[in-house]
């Protein structure tokens, strides 16, 4: 009884809007949302190797270089300064091996006979995200290494042709062990190593800091060697940080990097102004959505202010609204949930498949949370204005 | 329940003068159960002195106590129990819902309070007359046939002082005694009192105690 004598004529022009300013604004803010989730999800293969945002910076060698009028070499200051830098999260040289280094063969595994001096590099375990055992200690079977992808490239596309030798695919070579040959400090030892891994990013050879801290122990020459490499990692919208340290230290990034980098930070910033945009449209929805509750209670204030003279209560009234609330917001609310998966499977993902971004969806339960959340805030305001509005409608 | 009025004056009556034995700026009070007539002419502020009894109007000076409380200290929560469970109004607009039946009306004071059984509803409109008036919005009522309407669902609660301003305007003499019949019947049943306030006249009832405003 009390919903009909409140709710008569409600259903009009104004309600059509604010429930559509609700559904509309709820849903751009799902959308967003989620597709930010989904971009933060967003790795390149290589992220999966060493983590994501991170580069590896070198000093440009120039003719001044080469003929040995200055080097390549970060000093401890350098490294200081780059710390110092607000968008770099974390910051790790290279370590060098300290002697030399040769590979060939193991016989009997599948490879032909080569042999070829070598080097060694390594950064911090933590820089490798590897699913393989990265780990290594004086008594493992092997040294794991990382070959930089074009390494292959130019054995299999160059180098094995002009030698009359057979192509060797990743997958052998990564079956295959390989002798290690290390020279240093007067003593010679030969080692097993496995190639575990290939990267795009960093044209090094890489072991594990274990064994470059170990092996150095033993072979060093005893030079001190300042890195020539550095591996940062920086924030996700840092491109334009990152340029101006370019030009600033003379810098040589990849431009692939560089690229990956730009695309995000442009991708971040774009998508968070998507964000701004929809969170606007939502606040704005809501000031609707209060505005039409106000708009009812005050359509209906002789009836209000009669049922709490007959004895009505201020509670038994905010109930019947807040009710009345959550049925027409719980219905939009499910709406943008169910319009905004529609949206996300049936237009943006088949428009990024068809433009070649494959993005590893993140699932819906953050937009879910974010939905009820939205919810809870809705009903929330409504009631508390409902409920001042009755009490002062009740007091005069 | 004792109802004590202290130097009482709406600030709309200010610049009147109030003969002496008026309710206004006076001093007295009222136990109840008895039955009490409030008579004055117009504009002499009648419905004002039901409003303030009920709690719908605070514009004035002095002090209103209901069973030694001043009623401005009420919140509007123990206003809307008093309301509930031992105040009743009949007000001279009515305030009846419009959209909705004579039965609707009814029941939504009914189904707060489950003071009455339904034949006992019936009963109290077969009494005044307008059964057939039952499933009727009330907009569509005449005057007379709302004022029936509020009269029932004033009672359709337990109440120590029932509030009448002006209950018969619109009804003729026979179906005026009628009312005041069952009136008097459901306060006594009640074990409660009224105040009825009247345009002069008694309409030849009998009360306990008549105030002047």
């Amino acid at each position: 009884m009390l919903r009909k004598l409140l709710f008569r004529n409600s259903t009009n022009l104004q309600f059509i809007f604010a429930t559509g300013g609700a559904l509309i604004g709820l849903t751009s803010l799902l959308l967003s949302f989620q597709l930010i989730l989904d971009v933060r999800n967003f790795h390149s293969s290589e992220e999966e190797l060493f983590g994501p945002n991170s580069v590896v910076i070198q000093k440009r060698v120039t003719k001044l270089t080469s003929v040995g009028m200055n080097n390549t070499e970060f000093t401890p200051e350098d490294i200081e300064a780059l710390r110092s830098k607000e968008f770099i999260t974390d910051i790790a040289p290279f370590q060098s091996a300290d002697f030399k280094v040769g590979i060939s063969e193991v016989p009997g595994d599948g490879l032909p006979h080569f042999y070829a001096d070598m080097f060694f590099q390594a950064i911090p375990d933590r820089f490798m995200d590897i699913d393989v055992d990265w780990s290594w200690k004086d008594t493992s079977d092997y040294i794991p290494i990382v070959l930089p992808r074009d390494f292959i490239m130019l054995i299999n596309y160059g180098f094995a042709q002009s030698q009359g030798m057979n192509q060797i695919s990743e997958e052998l070579l990564m079956a295959a062990r390989l002798t290690i040959h290390i020279n240093g400090n007067g003593k010679r030892v030969k080692m097993i190593g496995q190639v575990v891994g290939f990267s795009h990013k960093i044209s090094s050879i890489l072991v594990p800091e274990s064994f470059l801290e170990y092996a150095n122990g033993i072979y060093s020459n005893g030079n001190i060697i300042n890195p020539t490499r550095i591996f940062i990692t920086t924030k996700d919208d840092s491109y334009g940080e990152l340029e101006e340290l370019m030009d600033e230290m003379n810098l040589d990034i990849s431009q692939g990097e560089i690229d990956i980098a730009k695309i995000k930070t442009i991708i971040t910033v774009v998508i968070g102004i998507f964000g701004v945009a929809a969170l606007l449209i939502m606040l704005l929805s809501l000031m609707a959505f209060v505005q039409y509750s106000q708009l009812m209670l005050n359509k209906v204030s002789y009836e209000i202010r009669t049922l709490l003279r007959i004895g009505y209560s201020v509670k038994s009234i905010t109930r019947t609204f807040t009710t009345q609330m959550i049925l027409v917001f719980g219905v939009i609310t499910i709406s943008s949930v169910i319009i905004m998966t529609l949206v996300n499977v049936f237009l943006v993902n088949r428009w990024l498949d068809e433009n070649g971004i494959h993005l590893e969806k993140s699932g819906i339960m953050p937009s879910i949370i974010l939905a009820v959340a939205c919810f809870i805030l809705f009903i929330l305001s409504n009631f508390l204005n409902v409920r001042k509005s009755i009490f002062n409608l009740g007091k005069n | 329940m004792i109802i004590r009025f202290e130097s009482v004056l709406p600030h709309p009556l200010k610049d009147y003068n109030h003969a002496a034995e008026s309710v206004w700026k006076n001093s007295f009070a009222l136990d109840f159960p008895s039955k009490v007539l409030v008579n004055a002419i117009s504009g002499k502020g009648k419905s004002t002195f039901t409003n303030i009894l009920y709690g719908v109007r605070h514009d004035y000076d002095g002090k209103v106590l209901i069973d030694q409380k001043d009623i401005r200290s009420f919140s509007l929560h123990t206003w809307i129990e008093l309301r509930k469970t031992k105040l009743s109004v009949i007000f001279q607009d009515l305030q009846l819902f419009g959209d909705l039946t004579t039965w609707e009306n009814l029941q939504l004071k009914n189904s707060l309070t489950n003071h009455r059984t339904d034949i006992e509803i019936n009963e109290m409109l077969e009494i005044l007359g307008i059964p057939d008036k039952k499933n009727q919005t009330a907009k569509t009522l005449s005057l007379g046939q709302q004022q029936r309407v509020a009269i029932i669902r004033a009672l359709l609660q337990p109440f120590d002082l029932l509030l009448m301003d002006e209950p018969f305007s619109h009804l003729d003499e026979s179906n005026s005694r009628i009312a005041f019949d069952l009136i008097c019947k459901e306060t006594d049943k009640n074990k409660g009192g009224f105040i009825l306030t009247s345009l002069g006249g008694k309409h030849g009832f009998t009360f306990d105690k008549e105030l002047k405003l």
